[in-house]
């Protein structure tokens, strides 16, 4: 009798989980422990903290960070192509500038301000002149890169200065610098957005538009931020990547880092049409994508095969979106 | 008579042998050429490691003579032509720049342009400079299949030199429709840096290697050459291989990764300098010592790189000369003249380590 009683108990708790919505949200993380799992087991040395926080989490870092800028526009149901051409530009301008003599102290806030401009040259384009956010961040795309060779004429330009130096080795709090920024900024991100209007007004303008400005949120104004925030966190990227290599080279500084940021959004189930954010998962997502590309990088399989696999679980990633909304 | 010999820039081995304990190696082995002492025989596991520096390779003997493009008269001066296919990146512009200088230090006129990396610009860059019916043509093609536009220059009776690339077969036959290609070899380029890094190393250790853009014929060929070279070196074991695409911040990602599954690594070789400045960030990211824990082999012959060797970061580099301008100037007197000149010419590359690097730098493009 025991049994019978039981039994129907049990299938319904397992019945209340919404699994397509439970994988949907959690499904990155899930693969990112069994990542952890299979190298904790097979790859060497993968435990040690160094590799942990210098190779794993420092590699994963500046992507994080793009990809963080890129869900905030994604919550309001935009795209940002041109982050990945904002690190090269602000890398190179800030590397030419300190190559001249400009000291550190304006010469990285000035890369900082190049992505800060291209964000604001993003949003308006997208709010005031309503021009569709994939067609508006292309010009910068195309554009911005093709100034950021420009600027050097096509040549790496190594900057051999303390200060980069220690932006690409330096240690802050026992972190690397791009993770103690990671930090930083995933920190304010989440204040800023759970304790302040602000959060409040993104997600309204990203699930819609109209009715947010019918309760009196200035829509084009939102939306020109989160472009804006988004671009200045390249801007600071391209600091970080400046430093990675010791050099500015823009023909393949934050090459495709756009395309990562976006996939790691996706992969972290949030839907491109906008009015979700969350900043832990798209992390996850990031993590997990990066951490899948150096495990096959690391046992020998070679990096086209990577690609592929990162391809496949993007796939997964959207057809477990569709289910999780099918059963809504 | 065939164009001179071709110079030998042999690593003075024997005199430098320098004495390393026996053929023990430490990871922290010199990174001058370290032969073994004296009279001690090759290491057992590593033929190549006391070998001198194999040199540049010699056409075939078989090549053809160039009879049948359009000659050339034998003048004081000459009025030339030059094609280059992209204008940018440090090694064009020192080709560029190589031809330039060395028509002016000749006292001939040259005139040049650049494609862009836009093939059919360059067509249209050739067709305009055989408008102008310089006395010779020099063309670095953009790719293989530019060929047609060359036959145009042969109809219009002006010889065509190409340089560091080739053209198709089957649209411009070579010594007919051109007079020859001067180009790389770039096998020879990795078996002479398998040699560089068997003798740095003494002809032990675990080695990973980093590969230029998947398909392209330095990258199939300096592979060919190294790993053919690295067989008569057991000793030496290539753990993995990775294509980091000649950028310095995916060779700097792999390399932190491949260091990580394999920390007994002591050698990296990368096929060109800047995946070889990303390899050497990361040794140093993963807290070791870049010429001390682990020995680099590159090739390009960078400033950089040179540069490097210097620093005592990097051990050694097998160039890839971009200065073709002496050696492309050369051959067209030699041709003027009505010497023989061989339808496919290598041009000649330099060996560059803790020795020489020092005397190079300021040159190094």
């Amino acid at each position: 009798m025991t049994d019978l009683a039981t039994r129907p108990a049990e299938t319904s708790v397992l019945r209340k989980i919404d699994w397509p919505t439970f994988i949907r949200r959690y499904g990155a993380a899930i693969v990112l422990a069994l990542l952890v799992l299979f190298n904790i087991i097979f790859t060497e040395n993968f435990l040690d903290l160094r590799n942990i926080l210098f190779v794993q989490l420092r590699q994963a870092a500046p992507t994080a960070i793009v990809a963080l800028g890129m869900a905030l526009v994604i919550a309001t149901g935009g795209i940002d192509l041109s982050v990945g051409a904002v690190v090269a530009l602000s890398g190179q301008v800030t590397a030419v500038f300190l190559l001249d003599g400009v000291p550190p102290l304006v010469a990285l806030p000035i890369g900082i301000l190049v992505g800060v401009a291209a964000g604001l040259f993003n949003g308006t384009l997208v709010s005031r002149f309503g021009i569709q956010p994939m067609i508006a961040t292309l010009v910068l795309f195309t554009a911005g890169r093709g100034l950021a060779q420009v600027v050097t004429g096509g040549r790496i330009q190594t900057v051999n200065q303390p200060i980069v130096e220690f932006l690409g080795l330096g240690v802050v709090a026992g972190l690397p610098i791009s993770v103690f920024s990671l930090i930083v900024v995933t920190v304010a991100i989440m204040l800023v957005t759970r304790f302040t209007p602000a959060g409040t007004k993104l997600l309204a303008v990203g699930g819609n538009e109209r009715a947010a400005g019918l309760v009196g949120i200035r829509t084009k104004r939102v939306k020109t931020m989160a472009y804006v925030v988004a671009g200045g966190l390249a801007g600071f990227v391209g600091l970080l990547e400046l430093g990675r290599i010791q050099a500015s080279d823009a023909t393949n500084a934050g090459l495709n880092m756009e395309l990562d940021a976006i996939a790691a959004v996706a992969v972290a189930g949030t839907t491109l049409a906008g009015g979700t954010f969350s900043p832990g998962r798209t992390i996850v997502g990031v993590l997990m994508l990066r951490l899948l590309q150096n495990t096959l990088v690391a046992h020998g399989i070679p990096r086209e095969v990577a690609q592929i696999a990162q391809g496949l679980i993007i796939v997964a990633a959207i057809y477990l979106l569709r289910r999780s909304r099918d059963a809504r | 008579m065939r164009v001179r010999t071709h110079l030998r820039w042999i690593a003075t081995a024997g005199a430098a042998a320098l004495l390393v304990s026996g053929c023990s190696v430490d990871s922290g082995g010199s990174s001058e050429g370290g032969a073994a002492a004296g009279a001690a025989s090759p290491a057992a596991n590593c033929a190549i490691a006391t070998a001198a520096d194999p040199g540049n390779s010699q056409p075939a003997d078989d090549t053809p003579i160039a009879e049948n493009a359009p000659k050339l008269a034998q003048k004081d001066t000459y009025r030339v032509a030059f094609s280059q296919n992209a204008n940018n990146g440090a090694w064009r512009i020192a080709e560029t720049q190589s031809m330039q200088d060395e028509a002016k230090r000749l006292g001939y006129q040259i005139q040049v342009t650049d494609a862009q990396n836009n093939q059919s610009k360059q067509i249209q860059d050739i067709r305009s400079l055989i408008a102008q019916k310089p006395d010779a043509l020099f063309v670095a093609p953009m790719t293989e299949e530019i060929g047609t536009v060359i036959g145009e220059a042969k109809a219009d009776g002006i010889p065509v030199f190409l340089i560091d690339r080739t053209v198709s077969d089957s649209q411009a036959k070579a010594g007919t429709d051109y007079v020859t290609t001067i180009v790389s070899d770039f096998v020879q380029e990795g078996k002479r840096a398998a040699y560089a890094l068997a003798k740095a190393t003494g002809g032990t250790g675990k080695v990973i290697a980093l590969e230029g853009t998947t398909g392209s014929s330095s990258a199939v060929d300096r592979k060919k050459g190294f790993e053919d070279a690295l067989k008569e070196c057991p000793g030496l074991e290539l753990v993995a291989t990775q294509d980091a695409d000649n950028q310095r911040a995916r060779a700097q990602d792999i390399t932190e990764s491949l260091l990580q599954a394999n920390p007994d690594v002591t050698a990296v070789y990368a096929q060109g300098d800047d995946m070889a400045m990303g390899a050497i960030a990361a040794i140093r990211a993963a807290g070791k010592v870049p010429g001390k824990d682990i020995l680099v082999v590159s090739g390009d012959g960078s400033k950089e790189a040179l540069q490097a060797i210097v620093d005592g970061t990097m051990a050694a580099n097998v160039e890839c000369n971009p200065r073709f301008g002496p050696k492309a100037f050369e051959i067209m007197k030699q041709y003027a003249a009505g010497d023989d000149v061989p339808t496919k010419i290598l041009n000649e590359d330099r060996l560059f380590d803790a020795s020489n690097a020092a005397e190079f730098v300021n040159q190094a493009y």
